[in-house]
C-alpha cells in the first residue's frame, strides 16, 4: 500500500473522531471550535488533508479526493444538523411573551337566536321529509280565514285579533295560510314547512309581540292518520329536547284542524348528582289532522287524501331553549343579548 | 268560563270526587282550567254582625255611633254610610281583623269617639264596585258567623277555558255534562228554595201557543218579522211580583261566579243563563207599548238608551226587539233601559229566545259590546233549550219574587227544529284515527255525550245529534272528533311509521337567506329582527287598525327600523354595533291586489373595526369595510357580474350621503340595493358616535341556482409582478384605468391590485400617487423579462397619451419601493 492508503485510513479515522467530537459538544461554541479543527481552512485537520492532495501522484489523485470530499460532506451535515438541534433548543428562550394578556380577536358574529331556533326545528323536521315553503304576509281574508274553514262571523275569526290593510286584505295572522297555497299549488305527497312572520294585534308584554316567528308544518298523503300525527311531532320533540322526553296531546280546537290537539312536552333529565328530573309540562304547538273543508277548499279530495298540520312558536321555544324571561329581548335587539347567541 | 264548584256539584253529584281530578278530566277533555280560586281568600277574620243599635255622633252630623254585636259582645263603631239601621246584618271587621285589600283595622277614636272595628261596603270588601253604603246581607245569620260562609264564598272558582266551538260548556249544566263520569243523563237541577210545589207543576201543565209568525195570549201578542234572525222567540208573562234583593242563596250562587246581583227578577234570568246556558230577558209589561212584542230589523237610526247608560244608534242589520213602534232591547245582546224592570215592577215580560248567531256577532261588534247573551248568542244557544229555560227561570221568579203565571206560553216559532242526523263509517274513523273502532266501541264513546246511535248497515252508522251540539256537529269528521277525544288523546299510540317524503321543492329564497347569514355572520354581524311596522313616511301600505300611530304604516325598507335597533344600543353604550336583518318589506299595488312584499337585506355598522386589543390601534370601520363586505354580499345575492360602483346621483330618496353612495347592480345594470354613509343629522345619536355606515338590497323573488364551483388548474410556472406609482389626478377615478391598463398589457396581465394611495404636498396639487401591482404569467412556460417590460412600456404609454397620467416610479416588485 502506498501513501494513499494510509491517507484514506487517516480519513476513515479522522471522520470518526470528528463525528464523536460533534457528539460530544456542549454548546454551539464548542461546535465551532469543532468545525475549525477539522474544518478550518488554515488549520483544520480535514482541509490538510485536502491541501495534501496535490503531492499525491495523479492516478491515485481522484479516489482520495472522492473520499476526502464524501467525509468533508458528512461531516458538514453532522455540523449543521447539530447547529439546528441546538437552535431548537435555544428558540423558547428567545420567545418572550406574557401569555396571561389576552389575544387578538376577530368580531364574532351571529345568527338572530330565533333563526338559530328555526334552522334547528328546520334541520329536524328534513330528516322526516319536509322541505321549505313560503307565502305572502300580507294576506286576503280568504287565504287567512275563510279556505282554513273559519268563516269570518264566527267568533274563532276573533281570537286572533287581526291587523288588517284595507277592505278584505290583512295581515296573516298565522302562517296557516301557506297550507292552502301549497295545497294549491301542488299534489301530494306533500311533507312542508312554512316558517314565517304573522301579525296580532296585541300589544308588547313579555309573552307577546304584534309580530313575531311561526313555523307551519303540513303533511298530506294517502293515509296519513292522526297515528302519524302523534308519532312524528313526538318523534320530534324526542329529538329536540332529548330522548327521554315526554309528549302529550291534548284535545284543543283550531278551525282548520279535526282533531285539534294541543302539545305539551314533559323534559325528563338527570341532574349533576345523576337524579332524574323533570320538568313541568310546557306548551309547545297546536296541531290536528287537516279538516275536510280546507282539503276541499285548496282542490284536493277529502276522502282520497287525509293530512295532519301543526305549527309553533320559535321565539316560544327559544324562551324555554335559552331561559330568556321576556320576548321583547328578541325584538329590542340589544347586541349584548345578540352576542350571546353569536358565533358556530 | 267561570264555574263555581258547589254549584256545579249541585248538577252532578257524581263530581264530588274533589277539585283536582276535576281539572285533570276537563283538560284531559280539552278544557283546561286555568285557574282555581278560593273565594274566601283574604275573608279570614271577618264576621256577620248585627246591628242592634245607632245613635247620633254628638260632634259629627255625617256619621253614627253604631252598637254592633259580631259575636264577641257588642262594641261602639262609628259609622258613616247612610244605610245602616237597627237590626241590620251587616259584614264586620273587628279590631285586629284585616279587610282583603290588606289594611289592619285597630281601635281608632273618630271625632272623639272610640270605634271598635268597622262595617263594610262591597267596594271595601272588593266585591263589587257600590261603595256608597254598607252591604246589606240579606237571611238568617248568626252574630259572628264567618262572613266567607254568609257570603257563600266557601266556595271555589273555576276558570275553565272553553274553545270557541264548543257554546254547550257556557254553563254549568254544559260543564257538568261533559265531565260527568255518567254522561248527560246523570244530572239533575238542584231544588229552588222556598218553591211551592203546586205551583211548579201547574207550570209544567201551562197550555202553550205555537205558531212561525204570531201568537197571542194573556194579553200581549208577539211577532216575528225577520224570521232569518229569529228563528224562535218565547214569552211568558208573570204578575204582581214583588221586585225586592234577591234571597241569600240566589245572590251566593251570582257572587260565586262574579255576578252582581241586582234584583229577584233580574238575578233569576242570570241565574238560568249561567245554569244552563240560554240568556233570557225580563221586561217590565206596563212600558211595552200595545203590549205587542216585534221582532224586527231596526230602522236606520233608530235610537235605543241601553242598560249601561249608554245612547246609542241602530241600523238594519241590527235585530230589535220593539213594541209598537220602539226598540225595547237590541236582540241578544243588551236590553234597553226604558223597559228595565225595577222597584216599581208588577207585571213581568219574559223573553227566551234564539238567534241567528251571525248577526250577533257582527251587532256586538258595530256596538262594540259584549255581553254575557251576545256571547252566548253569537257561539249558538241549544235550539231545544227554550221551554225548560224558561219553565226554569218562571219557577224561580216565583219562588223568590212570589206572583201568577196564568199563561200561556207564547211561542213565535218560524225555525225548523227538527234533529240533524250525520252519518258515520266505523272504515272512515279508523282511515282518519290510525287504529279501529267497532259499533260498539263508537256507542260506548258518543252516547254518554248525547248522541244516539243507529246501525244502518255493517259500515254505516246514523247518528242523532242532541240540540246542544248542533253547532259543532254537523259532519262525519266532527264525531271523529269526539271520538278521538273521548277514547283518549294519551291511548293512541305514537310510533313513526313508513311515510312518503314531500314532493314539493324547496322555495329557492330559503337558501339564499341562508348564505346571506352565513356571510354576513363570517364578517361578525349580528342578525337582528325587528317589526314591520313604520311611522309616516316609512311604508306607503297602511294599517285600517295599528296599534298605535308610530306603527301606521308597513315599512318599505328596512334601514329605518335597523336606525332605531343602532339609536337603541348607542343609548345603552353599546359602541360597537354591527346589525343585519333580512325582512319583508311592502309596496301599494294596484287597487284590489294585495300589496308587493319584497325580502330585502339590510345593515347598519358603526364603532371599531376589530374588537380592541392591547397592541392594536384602534381603528373606526370607514367606507372601505363597507365596500368590502357589499362586494361579498353582491356576489352572493346577485351571482356572476354583479358590480358595486359610485352613484352620487341616486334618487332623492336615498337614506346615504351622495358623495359616499355606492350602488349595487345587477347583470344587466339594474340597481339592486345601495350603501354609503348615513348623515348622523338624520339620526338621534350620542355625541360621541362615530360615522354609520349601512347597506339595503333587495332579493331576488325567485333566485336563480346557485353558481357552480368548477376547478380551474393550478398555474405550473412562477408569474412576474411589477409595481407602477401613478399620479392621478384627484377627478380620474382608478376605474377608469382598468380599462386602458387590460386592452395593452396583453393576454398574459392575470391581475391589476392597487396597494397604496398617497397624498402628500410633495405631489403636484390635485394629484395623488395610486401605487398598482401587475401579475403577468403565461401558462406553460415562464416569462421573460423583454416580454414583460414591453407590456408594462405599452401600459405607461398609453395611460400618459390618453389620460395625461405620470409616473412616479416603476419597479420590480420584488426590489421594493
Amino acid at each position: 500500500m502506498s501513501t494513499d492508503g494510509s491517507l484514506i485510513e487517516e480519513l476513515k479515522k479522522l471522520e470518526e473522531e470528528a463525528l464523536a467530537s460533534v457528539e460530544g459538544v456542549r454548546d454551539e461554541a464548542e461546535l465551532e471550535e469543532v468545525r475549525i479543527a477539522f474544518l478550518g481552512r488554515r488549520e483544520g485537520r480535514i482541509s490538510e488533508i485536502l491541501r495534501k492532495l496535490g503531492q499525491v501522484p495523479p492516478e491515485e489523485r481522484p479516489p482520495l479526493g472522492a473520499e476526502a470530499n464524501r467525509v468533508k460532506s458528512r461531516l458538514e451535515e453532522a455540523l449543521d444538523e447539530r447547529r439546528s438541534s441546538f437552535a431548537r433548543e435555544r428558540a423558547p428562550d428567545r420567545f418572550r411573551e406574557d401569555l396571561t394578556l389576552p389575544g387578538r380577536e376577530r368580531w364574532i358574529g351571529g345568527r338572530h337566536p330565533v333563526t338559530r331556533v328555526v334552522d334547528e326545528l328546520i334541520a329536524i323536521f328534513r330528516d322526516l321529509g319536509f322541505s321549505l315553503a313560503r307565502g305572502p304576509e300580507a294576506e286576503t281574508e280568504w287565504y287567512n280565514f275563510e279556505a282554513l274553514n273559519t268563516p269570518l262571523d264566527h267568533p274563532a275569526a276573533d281570537e286572533q285579533d287581526t291587523l288588517y290593510l284595507k277592505a278584505g286584505h290583512l295581515l296573516r295572522s298565522h302562517t296557516s295560510p301557506v297550507q292552502v297555497r301549497v295545497m294549491e299549488s301542488h299534489r301530494p305527497p306533500i311533507r312542508v314547512l312554512a316558517p314565517g312572520m304573522v301579525y296580532r294585534r296585541d300589544s308588547y308584554d313579555a309573552t307577546h309581540t304584534p309580530v313575531f316567528a311561526q313555523l307551519e308544518g303540513l303533511a298530506v298523503d294517502e293515509g296519513i292518520t292522526f297515528v302519524d300525527l302523534k308519532a312524528t311531532l313526538a318523534e320530534f320533540a324526542r329529538r329536540y329536547w332529548g330522548p327521554g322526553t315526554r309528549v302529550r296531546f291534548r284535545p284543543s280546537f283550531f278551525p282548520f284542524t279535526e282533531p285539534s290537539a294541543e302539545v305539551d312536552v314533559k323534559r325528563v333529565f338527570r341532574d349533576a348528582e345523576g337524579r332524574e328530573q323533570e320538568t313541568d309540562w310546557i306548551e309547545i304547538m297546536g296541531a290536528g289532522m287537516v279538516d275536510p273543508a280546507v282539503l276541499e277548499a285548496s282542490g284536493l279530495d277529502a276522502e282520497r287524501y287525509t293530512g295532519f298540520a301543526f305549527g309553533m312558536g320559535p321565539g316560544r321555544i327559544g324562551m324555554l331553549k335559552y331561559g330568556v324571561p321576556d320576548l321583547r329581548l328578541f325584538y329590542e335587539n340589544d347586541v349584548r343579548f345578540l352576542e350571546q347567541f353569536a358565533g358556530p | 268560563m267561570k264555574v263555581s264548584y258547589q254549584w256545579l256539584k249541585s248538577i252532578g253529584p257524581e263530581l264530588e270526587a274533589g277539585i283536582a281530578e276535576l281539572s285533570e278530566r276537563l283538560a284531559a277533555l280539552g278544557f283546561p282550567v286555568e285557574e282555581v280560586a278560593t273565594l274566601s281568600e283574604g275573608f279570614e277574620g271577618l264576621v256577620v254582625a248585627e246591628v242592634q243599635g245607632v245613635r247620633e255622633h254628638p260632634d259629627a252630623d255625617r256619621l253614627r255611633l253604631c252598637d254592633v254585636d259580631g259575636g264577641q259582645g257588642v262594641v261602639q263603631v262609628v259609622c258613616g254610610a247612610d244605610n245602616v239601621v237597627e237590626g241590620g246584618w251587616y259584614p264586620f271587621a273587628p279590631v285586629g281583623s284585616t279587610l282583603p285589600g290588606g289594611v289592619t283595622i285597630g281601635k281608632v277614636q273618630l271625632r272623639g269617639q272610640e270605634s271598635q272595628g268597622m262595617l263594610c261596603s262591597e267596594k271595601e270588601l272588593g266585591l263589587g264596585p257600590d261603595g256608597t253604603g254598607l252591604m246589606v246581607l240579606e237571611g238568617r245569620f248568626s252574630a259572628g258567623q264567618p262572613l266567607a260562609s254568609a257570603l257563600g264564598l266557601e266556595d271555589l272558582r273555576l276558570d275553565v277555558e272553553v274553545t270557541a266551538n264548543r257554546p254547550d260548556l257556557l254553563s254549568h249544566e254544559g260543564i257538568a255534562r261533559e265531565v260527568a263520569p255518567g254522561g248527560h243523563t246523570a244530572l239533575t237541577l238542584p231544588p229552588i228554595p222556598g218553591e211551592d210545589p203546586a205551583a211548579s207543576e201547574a207550570l209544567e201543565r201551562l197550555e202553550r201557543h205555537a205558531d212561525p209568525e204570531e201568537v197571542s195570549g194573556d194579553g200581549v201578542t208577539i211577532r216575528i218579522e225577520a224570521p232569518d234572525l229569529c228563528p224562535r222567540y218565547v214569552g211568558l208573562v208573570v204578575r204582581g211580583v214583588r221586585v225586592a234583593p234577591s234571597p241569600h242563596w240566589l245572590q251566593t250562587r251570582l257572587r260565586a261566579v262574579g255576578a252582581r246581583p241586582i234584583n229577584n227578577v233580574v238575578d233569576a234570568t242570570n241565574y238560568v243563563l249561567l245554569e244552563l246556558g240560554q240568556p233570557l230577558h225580563a221586561f217590565d209589561l206596563q212600558q211595552v207599548g200595545g203590549r205587542s212584542v216585534v221582532v224586527r230589523r231596526a230602522r236606520q237610526g233608530e235610537r235605543i238608551r241601553t242598560l249601561d247608560g249608554e245612547d246609542r244608534a241602530l241600523n238594519r242589520d241590527m235585530l230589535g226587539i220593539c213594541d209598537e213602534d220602539r226598540p225595547m232591547a237590541v236582540a241578544g245582546v243588551i236590553g234597553g233601559e226604558e223597559s228595565e224592570v225595577t222597584d216599581e215592577t208588577s207585571d213581568v215580560l219574559l223573553e227566551c229566545a234564539l238567534f241567528t248567531p251571525g248577526p250577533i256577532r257582527s251587532t256586538r261588534k258595530a256596538l262594540g259590546l259584549s255581553t254575557e247573551a251576545s256571547y252566548r248568542y253569537e257561539r249558538g244557544v241549544d235550539p231545544e233549550l227554550q221551554l225548560r229555560a224558561l219553565r226554569r227561570v218562571a219557577r224561580i221568579i216565583l219562588a223568590t219574587a212570589g206572583g201568577e203565571i196564568r199563561g200561556p206560553i207564547l211561542d213565535c216559532r218560524p225555525g225548523d227544529f227538527s234533529r240533524k242526523t250525520v252519518s258515520l263509517r266505523p272504515s272512515r274513523v279508523e282511515a282518519l284515527l290510525g287504529i279501529p273502532f267497532d259499533h260498539e266501541s263508537i256507542r260506548e264513546l258518543l252516547e254518554p255525550l248525547g248522541f244516539s246511535l243507529e246501525p244502518q248497515s255493517p259500515e254505516e252508522l246514523r247518528v242523532d245529534v242532541p240540540g246542544f251540539r248542533s253547532y259543532d256537529v254537523t259532519r262525519e269528521v266532527d264525531l271523529i272528533e269526539e271520538i278521538a277525544r273521548t277514547h283518549g288523546y294519551d291511548h293512541f299510540p305514537d310510533v313513526l311509521g313508513a311515510f312518503r317524503p314531500g314532493a314539493v321543492p324547496d322555495h329557492p329564497l330559503f337558501e339564499l337567506e341562508d348564505r346571506v347569514r352565513d356571510e354576513l355572520v363570517a364578517w361578525g354581524m349580528l342578525e337582528a329582527q325587528t317589526p314591520a311596522f313604520a311611522p309616516e313616511g316609512e311604508g306607503e301600505v297602511e294599517l285600517l287598525n295599528p296599534i298605535s300611530s308610530e306603527e301606521r304604516f308597513l315599512r318599505g325598507r328596512l334601514l329605518p327600523g335597523l336606525v332605531r335597533r343602532l339609536e337603541y344600543n348607542l343609548a345603552r353604550g353599546n359602541r360597537s354595533v354591527r346589525l343585519f336583518e333580512i325582512g319583508t318589506v311592502f309596496a301599494l299595488e294596484d287597487p284590489g291586489d294585495l300589496p308587493r312584499e319584497r325580502t330585502h337585506l339590510a345593515a347598519i355598522l358603526h364603532g371599531d373595526r376589530f374588537p380592541p386589543h392591547w397592541e392594536n390601534e384602534a381603528r373606526g370601520l370607514d367606507i372601505w369595510d363597507l365596500k368590502g363586505v357589499l362586494g361579498r354580499v353582491a356576489d352572493v345575492v346577485v351571482g356572476e357580474g354583479a358590480s358595486v360602483g359610485p352613484d352620487a346621483e341616486g334618487d332623492s330618496g336615498s337614506p346615504f350621503d351622495p358623495a359616499s353612495r355606492l350602488v349595487v347592480r345587477g347583470v344587466n345594470g339594474e340597481a339592486v340595493g345601495e350603501a354609503g354613509r348615513m348623515p348622523a343629522a338624520r339620526m338621534d345619536l350620542p355625541p360621541w358616535a362615530g360615522p354609520v355606515w349601512g347597506f339595503e338590497l333587495s332579493l331576488p323573488v325567485e333566485p336563480g341556482p346557485r353558481k357552480e364551483i368548477r376547478y380551474r388548474p393550478l398555474p405550473t410556472h412562477p408569474g412576474v409582478d411589477r409595481d407602477l406609482a401613478l399620479l392621478l389626478p384627484e377627478d380620474l377615478p382608478v376605474e377608469e384605468l382598468r380599462g386602458y391598463i387590460g386592452r395593452e398589457a396583453g393576454k398574459y396581465l392575470r391581475e391589476t391590485r392597487v396597494f397604496d394611495v398617497y397624498r402628500g404636498k410633495d405631489l403636484p396639487e390635485g394629484h395623488r400617487s395610486v401605487a398598482l401591482r401587475l401579475h403577468f404569467r403565461a401558462p406553460g412556460r415562464t416569462l421573460t423579462d423583454l416580454e414583460v417590460d414591453e407590456a408594462v412600456r405599452r401600459i405607461v404609454d398609453v395611460l400618459r397619451e390618453e389620460l395625461g397620467v405620470g409616473i412616479r416610479g416603476q419597479q420590480d416588485a420584488s426590489g421594493g419601493a
